[in-house]
């Protein structure tokens, strides 16, 4: 078992932008009007999408592409897991009902597997589907590159075909109630060690409970926020030698005190939180500090509507692990065309309009974050509100850049890796709840995941 | 119309049906001897495989006994309950017709809509529940969110969802009653639990075996309601046959071992409501012979 090591996320494509420099971002060259958006007067497109900002952010612009090319756009929302189940239905009956759906590398590493998926490079190429300002070039590579398998399991992500384009991108962070830290005299904390010595200390004060994360029993545990403590404490799910590191001693330590964080700092119930009620939670005001939560959580917490903490949010960084490492997860949002679609040339008018330099920007504005394209970092309106956010101006962007550097897909491409990290999920929760000695827990399901590779 | 035709137009109805029945049946029990996974186009014959895999899997295990936890204690609790209740609601008064009528409401609610409500009332921070609780000064309780809790808590839910349907039976069953042999009771001098545990228990045995039979089967068969509150979490302790075929197919999409595990659960649910059926039928038999 051999896993060629590649870093997804080179940080160059996410701190270039941020530092504001238009290295990605080639110029337009040409404009629209030579381009016919007409060509699919009067057909229609099924989109099946997951209930998210995105969404919200999207449905007001759609009567804008309806007019612009005479497509008729049906959005069917759904909650993630419903529309994960409705999507496999439809994909794997071939029905083609779906024409355009939302989805992530770690779902197309299945998908692609199954060749139910549309390549994306020949619609790119090919002038008379691509409007000639579109410029592919301006979204961070390494984001976009995330979209491309060789279908080839264990290696080759970032080669190959393009399965899917971004619409977000999302990397972890802390969310700390100032106010709180003030009151108690603490420093948000920089490492893990300095956060397990304050856990015990951060309900004393007005918040009602100390912090909150998710915590289920569900791959996005390891993958993606107790992932990026992981990482920092050094465990990759494989390493350099293609051995799995579920069970050694640094991912032993990093779940014990996890765990030990949880059952200090969290209420009774954290171990049944999904990313919602870590989202909720925190908006809510009754916690001092969201631990390595997402990052695009922001505009719920600085919206007064959304959040009881739109005046008393700041952010940091993730805390260093023991050797002062820092890494981070990775979730791209995508969009896919259905292999099995009967309108591909119109769902790929929606795509490319949706991914679309003005869409994103309109579409980052109201809610939709993080930008995947330099343009959107570039504009004047996406900046001043980005630099809003948090305790000083310019907190948000600051703290994402850090994090840019760091975030990566730091996984095998394998159609199985949703049920292997399920597996790796469980053990921890064996530990929180059942007291389970985490070596025991951690290698039971080390040895487990190894056969599902075969 | 000939009798021929008569019997051809009913055959041929009938015919569609049964294969429409059977077709879905019989590529479901295929599937389960198969490899089938749903992103590969080919898929194996592979005999008791999955069978042999799954029974050799203690998580397996486990989720046949909570299934069958959770049905006695859907049974346990229901039909006493559902008894009870059936007891107060029989007889005239101005205000039964309007418990009668209130009693059904919750079976008028989908039970995922049944499940999301009762679980924001159960959360343990923000809920209701303990809310009023701890106006009693019960300590808060943790309800759906613990392993220790979760199970019981789903079986509470799902008791607030179906309880009004084991009580509308067997308020029929008592009503049913000969008003002759409650005048007897009476005339004889006989209490109420006299009466009770004399003709009224013995005559509704037929009933409480048919909510037996149709809450058994449900219940074995349960997944809205924990779809809705738990999806088998926190750890695996609400995870059930049904919710294990369910992420089988749809989250690892294994299809081939969802549908052995949905055998074993259909072969459950054959084999105990048969039990029941031969049960109802001998009771039955015994009212009609009666009557």
């Amino acid at each position: 078992m051999k896993f060629d090591h590649l870093q997804i996320l080179k940080s160059g494509s996410w701190v270039s932008a941020f530092a504001g420099a238009a290295l990605l971002g080639a110029s337009a060259a040409a404009v629209s009007q030579d381009f016919d958006w007409k060509q699919q007067n009067g057909s229609s497109v099924n989109a099946l999408l997951v209930s998210h900002q995105f969404v919200e952010a999207l449905r007001p612009l759609v009567p804008e592409f309806e007019e612009m090319t005479g497509i008729t756009v049906n959005l069917d929302v759904l909650a993630e897991q419903a529309a994960n189940e409705k999507l496999l239905a439809d994909l794997s009956s071939r029905a083609g009902t779906v024409d355009v759906f939302m989805t992530s590398p770690l779902n197309n590493w299945q998908y692609a597997t199954a060749n139910w998926l549309e390549p994306l490079d020949e619609f790119i190429d090919n002038p008379a589907l691509t409007s000639p300002d579109y410029d592919v070039g301006d979204f961070f590579q390494g984001v976009l590159n995330s979209n491309r398998w060789t279908r080839v399991p264990m290696q080759g992500i970032g080669e190959g075909p393009l399965w899917a384009l971004p619409i977000n991108s999302e990397s972890y962070l802390l969310a700390y109630r100032p106010s709180v830290f003030q009151e108690l005299g603490l420093e948000v904390p920089e490492t893990y060690d300095e956060l397990l010595a304050i856990a015990d200390k951060l309900d004393t004060g007005s918040a009602e409970f100390g912090l909150i994360t998710r915590f289920d029993k569900f791959w996005d545990l390891p993958y993606l926020t107790f992932g990026t403590m992981l990482q920092s404490y050094g465990v990759e799910m494989i390493d350099a030698d293609g051995n799995l590191q579920i069970c050694s001693d640094a991912s032993v330590q990093a779940t014990d005190d996890f765990v030990t964080l949880i059952k200090t700092a969290s209420p009774e119930g954290a171990g049944a939180f999904t990313w919602y009620e870590a989202l909720q939670g925190f908006a809510s005001g009754q916690y001092a500090l969201s631990l390595n939560e997402a990052d695009l959580f922001a505009p719920v917490y600085q919206d007064p509507e959304q959040s009881e903490v739109s005046d008393d949010v700041g952010y940091a960084p993730t805390p260093l692990g023991p050797d002062g490492t820092r890494k981070a997860g990775a979730w791209i949002w995508s969009m896919s065309i259905n292999a099995a679609s009967k309108n591909k040339d119109a769902a790929w008018l929606f795509l490319s309009w949706v991914t679309s330099k003005d869409t994103m920007i309109a579409m980052n504005l109201n809610g939709n974050m993080n930008p995947v394209r330099a343009s959107a970092w570039e504009s004047p309106d996406v900046v001043a509100m980005v630099n809003s956010w948090g305790e000083t101006p310019g907190q948000y962007s600051d703290v994402t850049a850090t994090m840019a550097e760091v975030a990566a897909v730091r996984f095998p491409p394998h159609p199985e890796l949703t049920r292997m990290l399920d597996r790796w999920a469980q053990a921890v929760q064996e530990v929180y709840f059942n007291g389970t000695d985490a070596r025991t827990a951690l290698c039971e399901a080390q040895d487990d995941i190894g056969k599902m590779f075969n | 119309m000939s009798a021929r035709t008569t019997y051809l137009l009913l055959f041929l109805p009938a015919l569609a049906m049964l294969a429409l029945a059977l077709y879905p049946f019989v590529q479901g029990v295929l599937t389960a001897f198969s490899d089938r996974k749903l992103y590969y186009d080919s898929s194996e014959f592979i005999g008791f495989r999955n069978f042999i895999d799954l029974f050799a899997d203690d998580e397996f295990r486990d989720s046949i006994f909570r299934t069958l936890a959770f049905t006695a204690g859907v049974i346990f609790v229901q039909i006493p309950l559902g008894l009870g209740i059936a007891l107060l609601l029989l007889g005239q008064s101005w205000f039964r017709p309007i418990l009668r009528s209130t009693l059904v409401l919750p079976l008028l609610i989908p039970p995922v809509v049944a499940g999301l409500m009762w679980k924001t009332m159960m959360q343990p921070q923000s809920g209701i529940l303990n809310w009023l609780l701890s106006n009693v000064g019960i300590p808060p309780q943790t309800w759906l969110s613990h392993v220790d809790t979760a199970l019981i808590s789903v079986i509470l839910i799902d008791t607030w969802v179906f309880t009004p349907f084991a009580a509308l039976i067997l308020l029929a069953g008592l009503q049913s009653i000969p008003p002759e042999l409650d005048e007897a009771a009476r005339v004889d001098g006989a209490g109420a639990l006299l009466k009770f545990r004399a003709i009224q228990l013995p005559w509704i045995v037929p009933f409480i075996v048919l909510v037996a039979l149709f809450r058994v089967t449900d219940s074995l068969k349960s997944f809205e309601l924990f779809y809705a509150t738990t999806r088998g979490g926190p750890l695996n302790a609400t995870r059930t046959l049904h919710i294990m075929a369910y992420e089988e197919a749809f989250r690892w999409s294994s299809v081939g071992k969802a549908m052995a595990a949905v055998f074993v659960l259909w072969l459950m649910s054959y084999f105990i409501s048969m039990f029941l059926m031969s049960k109802w039928q001998r009771r039955s038999g015994v009212h009609n012979e009666n009557g």
